[in-house]
């Protein structure tokens, strides 16, 4: 009789433990790596007494992973808070409606070109995306910007991560407004035609760059960084100084539209974008750059002030990736 | 079989693992299916088609004569052979790939077949093992006797070929669903390109998701034909090699062939199996920059702190996957292989494929619109969503394991047992579990494995945040590698634990294959 009744036993034994489970004060999604950002969770709830209930993405989905579950939760949201480590697919909410209006007072003094005119989402503590370098391979004074990759001399030994997904496809979407249509696509083709190695990831770049197996390539500064403190023979070049500058990608914050917690879920974003949190994430190995002057780094952390940065309207550029994705698609997934 | 409990598990069957699916088909519109014949959708596929082929033919060529040499032979040490061969199945075969790019250059899609052979050979080579454990000592023995060693194994490959056969069928499944080795092994040389990166890009996109779950189909609908022929050859019966009674067959002697073969052998369990966790061994202990037991130690102390209630979860969600698969798995196997009209077996053995078929992240977004409600929503954030999700993704397997060993098991006891006035339940509990209880632990132990790996499609629902794999997948971005290590390490051996520990405490060897 036993084996009969233990399917529905053991199912009503789960919805019952599932009912009375605590309930959290904050739900949090959170893009960022969990090493970094759970320290700073657990920080807010001893400061504040409230129960805060974070859940992350891995690297191999790409951000898809909970901003996929933000779209598809939309009608029963229970997420309040979204902590993005980019700010593409945080734009591309935000017009879809699924963000809530929030004037984070700790967001006074973040500069205008961070934060959305309607409060829907701030951005803060930035990667930059750079040309990593092996310097047993290249100098890397004799690199300077994105068209040393198109190169002939350094054909086959550089790369970047297939642009299909995260930092890299929204860097080359964003190609389009900063270079214009043409230039744009004739960097792509040329990326194609200079057998360009296409990484599975820019951790997977940052590898090889470091290994020995790449001289060069694209990658972000916390991916750098990773290979700089492990000793490895590299350097970060900030591409493009002397024409379009370096990309910066923020990290956003932002509260969701219908968020079950939202008295909460305002002071957990006061909180993520107080100058304390965007120092503590400049200190740790991620090595984020402060979007604020005046906000204290170590001395490995370029700031944001002291190189060119692409100019990039980021409130309306962000669609501008899903609108890309297609022709990406076609080009670099044959 | 009393009806109202298979409609009861049918019912479970629907829940866990159809309604998902079904719950994305509505996205689907006409424009969609139109673009799936597009020049490049079709390259894809019919690339990812020949990786398949190419791979599992691979798998095959080295599963088959590995699977009857250890099983049927004096080979030395194939005692252990045997069960090293099962460890590229315990880990995600990315960790291969990363292993051996960083030993040899192997880049390109030649190296990605044979990479993903590597990680899929113990398919083929356990069905084969297992028909080969089957087959009557006696006839074997007149084999030999009358031309040696190679006429026995002559007479014993037919025997096994229709079994390896479906172990390739199922290599070919993992193959042309995996997109992160040929990423991976391609970063350096011309891209390869394969399927499931279509499936896995559609998925960024913002609005269209109906093209992002008709992009699934193509996949579903290859991975089924690979299925289908393997349940016709298990209907056939093919799978029964000879006398079910006869003895087993004593090892056949190799002679001086014996060491020959043994190296191989051996060579293929190192670079599948043992090299990975070589790799994990040193990178636990710093790797490159300089290994120490102080190291090594620190990073298991570190793992085992940080990530003890991550254990502890995964252990939980996966063993309640397994228990419920196991008892259901026993229900519909056995009603799936005793049922008079064959063509409802026939649809019913098709729906229980579904599941295995899709795409884990379509799986998974099912979930989501499924028990993302406010009647469900405290179902829909506890680990009740994760067990349920296991069992949908894996309860096919557990269906399958136990139809292959009710299929074995002669209707006569049963039936004897109802003219004597045994209802059906009794029947089910007395008469047909108790002979099952070696194919329901090796059902259980599948599941179990497959579960505490299981990342792609749990990754979406809220409490599988709390799992073990997700912790190492989290921590693979940012360079702890001694870390990553140590945690991979230790979820391996959790992983293998019920396994050794069956070994250990039971005198019956587990049946996980028909």
């Amino acid at each position: 009789m036993s084996s009969t009744k233990s399917p529905p036993l053991t199912l009503l034994l789960c919805l019952a433990l599932a009912a009375c489970a605590p309930k959290p004060d904050v739900v949090i999604y959170c893009a960022l790596d969990q090493v970094h950002a759970e320290p700073i969770i657990r920080r807010f709830e001893a400061q504040t007494g409230l129960k805060v209930q974070a859940e992350f993405d891995v690297e191999a989905h790409k951000t898809v992973g909970l901003v996929r579950r933000i779209r598809e939760e939309s009608g029963s949201t229970r997420c309040d808070v979204f902590w993005n480590n980019e700010f593409a697919h945080t734009v591309a909410m935000a017009e879809d409606g699924l963000l809530a209006s929030y004037d984070s007072p700790a967001a006074a003094d973040i500069p205008p070109l961070f934060r959305d005119e309607q409060h829907r989402w701030t951005g803060f503590a930035a990667r930059a995306r750079i040309l990593i370098v092996n310097t047993d391979l290249a100098d890397p004074t004799t690199i300077h910007g994105m068209d040393d990759l198109l190169d002939a001399a350094w054909r086959g030994r550089v790369g970047m991560a297939r642009p299909l997904t995260g930092t890299t496809l929204t860097h080359m979407a964003l190609l389009f407004p900063v270079l214009g249509e043409e230039r744009a696509r004739a960097y792509l083709s040329g990326i194609i035609d200079a057998g360009v190695n296409l990484t599975s990831g820019n951790a997977t770049l940052m590898r090889l760059v470091r290994e020995g197996e790449l001289a060069f390539g694209w990658t972000d500064t916390d991916d750098f960084n990773v290979a700089r403190e492990a000793g490895y023979p590299v350097a970060a070049v900030y591409p493009d100084q002397e024409t379009v500058g370096t990309l910066l990608i923020p990290n956003t914050v932002c509260i969701l539209e219908r968020a079950p917690h939202p008295e909460a879920a305002r002071r957990l974003v006061d909180f993520i974008l107080s100058p304390e949190i965007e120092a503590t994430l400049a200190a740790a190995r991620s090595a984020q750059i402060p979007v604020r002057a005046s906000v204290s780094r170590p001395p490995h952390v370029r700031s944001a002030a002291d190189m060119r940065v692409m100019e990039v309207d980021y409130a309306a550029l962000g669609t501008e990736v899903d609108h890309r994705l297609a022709e990406l698609r076609e080009r670099f997934l044959r | 079989m009393s009806r109202p409990l298979v409609l009861a598990a049918l019912a479970l069957l629907i829940i866990c693992g159809l309604a998902p699916i079904g719950a994305m088909l509505p996205r689907i519109e006409l424009p969609h299916l139109l673009a799936l014949t597009e020049d490049r959708s079709l390259g894809l596929l019919g690339r990812t088609l020949l990786l398949g082929l190419y791979s599992s033919l691979l798998a095959l060529l080295v599963g088959l004569p590995f699977g009857l040499l250890t099983t049927l032979t004096e080979l030395p040490a194939a005692r252990l052979l045997r069960p090293a061969a099962l460890i590229p199945l315990l880990l995600p075969p990315i960790f291969l790939a990363i292993t051996w790019t960083q030993l040899v250059d192997l880049r390109g899609a030649p190296a990605t077949a044979l990479l993903l052979a590597a990680a899929t050979f113990p398919l083929p080579a356990l069905f084969t093992a297992r028909a080969a454990q089957r087959i009557d000592g006696a006839s074997l023995e007149a084999a030999r006797l009358a031309g040696g060693t190679r006429a026995a194994l002559a007479m014993a490959l037919p025997l096994v070929l229709p079994p390896a056969l479906c172990g390739t069928a199922l290599a070919f499944v993992f193959t042309v669903n995996d997109f992160a080795v040929p990423d991976f092994v391609s970063s350096v040389g011309p891209k390869f390109n394969v399927y499931a990166d279509e499936v896995f890009s559609a998925w960024q996109t913002r609005t269209d998701t109906g093209a992002a779950v008709a992009s699934a189909l193509p996949l579903v609908a290859l991975t089924l034909l690979a299925l289908f022929p393997a349940l016709a050859l298990r209907r056939r019966g093919a799978f029964a090699t000879l006398g079910r009674r006869g003895r087993p067959a004593r090892p056949l002697p190799l002679g001086p062939w014996g060491k020959l073969l043994f190296l191989p052998a051996a060579a293929l369990v190192a670079t599948s199996a043992l090299c990975p966790l070589l790799r994990l061994l040193y990178e636990a202990g710093g790797g490159p920059r300089g290994w120490s037991l102080a190291a090594f130690r620190e990073a298991f102390a570190y793992a085992i702190d940080l990530c003890r209630s991550n254990l502890l979860t995964s252990i939980t969600c996966a063993a309640l996957a397994a228990t419920l698969t196991s008892v259901l798995g026993l229900i519909l196997g056995h009603a799936l292989e005793r049922l008079r009209r064959r063509t409802l077996a026939r649809a019913l053995e098709l729906a229980t494929l579904l599941p295995l078929a899709v795409p884990a992240v379509l799986f998974g977004i099912g979930e989501i619109v499924l028990w993302n409600h406010a009647l469900t929503a405290d179902f829909y954030n506890s680990p009740a969503l994760v067990v349920l999700l296991y069992c949908g993704r894996f309860l096919p397997l557990a269906i399958l394991v136990c139809a292959g060993a009710v299929a074995s098991l002669g209707p006569q006891l049963e039936e004897a047992a109802a003219i004597s006035g045994a209802g059906p339940l009794r029947r089910l509990t007395t008469i047909v579990a108790p002979p099952l209880l070696p194919a329901l632990g090796g059902a259980w132990i599948l599941v179990f494995v497959l579960s505490m790996r299981e990342l792609d499609a749990a990754i979406l629902v809220p409490a599988a945040n709390s799992t073990v794999i997700f912790r190492i997948f989290n921590a693979i971005h940012f360079g702890r590698d001694d870390f990553v290590a140590a945690l991979c390490l230790i979820s391996a051996f959790v992983t293998v634990l019920p396994t050794l520990l069956w070994g250990l405490l039971s005198r019956r060897s587990l049946r996980i294959l028909p």
